[in-house]
């Protein structure tokens, strides 16, 4: 199951559609990750979205590990390497970003895995661009 | 309804910055769609000689790019550990050489610096020449393409562009993005 909550007995394997608009967005200081790319998509209007690609910093780093704990990697600053993910909205229209990538510490040391929402305060900033996913069912 | 939850993990830390406090956390713009390039970094050239000069000739001035990976033939990057003059909470760490060196997976944004000079702003995971894999802020200018082409995936950004001014909160110069501006 996915943070969306779809289930793979229910899940559909083949969505078509198409790329639509395109943000920029730059996240300030101590905001979340997670919830700020969920953020820029309600400014867009953005029901479902992919990173097309970001970089900044983290004050500290929150990676999911398989046991359901996570792994903080402390900084400031950790650099954010490496980043995909996607946003998909619920029922209730509300959008829910599942991110996942690399970070280097400030030894320049690397770690990875699913961002946590909540546990990865931007440090100096955080850019991102979304490109808007348009499914041909919606 | 009443959920009991586990409350032992740590609490995300904020850092208090020397300038005022913006109360705009976002600064978010949008176009009706982007545009889509396969750009091939050329041999020998630095990674910021590659990246502006395919994308000015391809009127290019803002974009987000992803690179698919490729070697270099002397790549530099840095970090960012706390500052010790306390001016701002990070400072960049003095250029790391990783010699030869494979860039796994970066990303990087192309706009303007505060003179209007093209900037290129990169983050990269690499293999080291020791076969050590680390990550951090990649130093365009200092990084030169090996043998041969780098594939990246460019997603020209149009209607609005990126450019770095100078953020009184932080302290730091960065790329946000901005109403288009004429620069001839």
């Amino acid at each position: 199951m996915n943070d969306s909550g779809e289930r793979n007995s229910s899940v559909v394997k083949i969505e078509n559609g198409r790329m639509g608009r395109v943000a920029y967005a730059r996240i300030a200081p101590n905001e979340d990750l997670v919830q700020g790319v969920e953020k820029i998509c309600l400014a867009e209007g953005f029901s479902n979205a992919f990173v097309r690609g970001g970089l900044g910093s983290l004050v500290d780093a929150g990676l999911g590990t398989s046991d359901g704990s996570f792994l903080r990697v402390s900084g400031p600053a950790v650099e954010i390497v490496s980043i995909a993910g996607e946003v998909r909205s619920d029922a209730d229209g509300t959008p829910i970003a599942s991110l996942a990538g690399i970070v280097a510490d400030t030894q320049g040391r690397i770690h990875g895995g699913p961002f946590i929402a909540g546990q990865n305060p931007v440090c100096v900033t955080f850019e991102v661009t979304l490109e808007e996913w348009l499914p041909d069912t919606q | 309804m009443l959920t009991h939850a586990q409350f032992n993990y740590p609490r995300a830390r904020m850092l208090r910055h020397p300038g005022p406090f913006n109360p705009v956390r976002i600064q978010s713009m949008r176009h009706q769609s982007g545009r889509h390039i396969r750009l091939l970094l050329a041999p020998g050239l630095s990674l910021y000689e590659a990246v502006v000069s395919a994308l000015y000739e391809a009127n290019v001035t803002s974009a987000s790019m992803t690179i698919l990976g490729g070697q270099f033939r002397h790549l530099q990057y840095c970090v960012a550990p706390p500052d010790e003059q306390k001016k701002t909470v990070i400072a960049y760490s003095p250029p790391i050489s990783a010699g030869a060196a494979h860039m796994i997976f970066g990303n990087a944004t192309l706009g303007r610096d505060i003179a209007g000079a093209p900037l290129v702003h990169c983050h990269a995971s690499i293999c080291d020449g020791h076969g050590e894999v680390r990550g951090g802020h990649i130093l365009p200018g200092e990084s030169f393409i090996a043998e041969r082409p780098i594939s990246v995936l460019v997603t020209a950004l149009e209607g609005f562009e990126l450019r770095q001014s100078f953020d009184e909160e932080t302290s730091i110069p960065m790329l946000k993005p901005a109403a288009e501006t004429s620069h001839e």
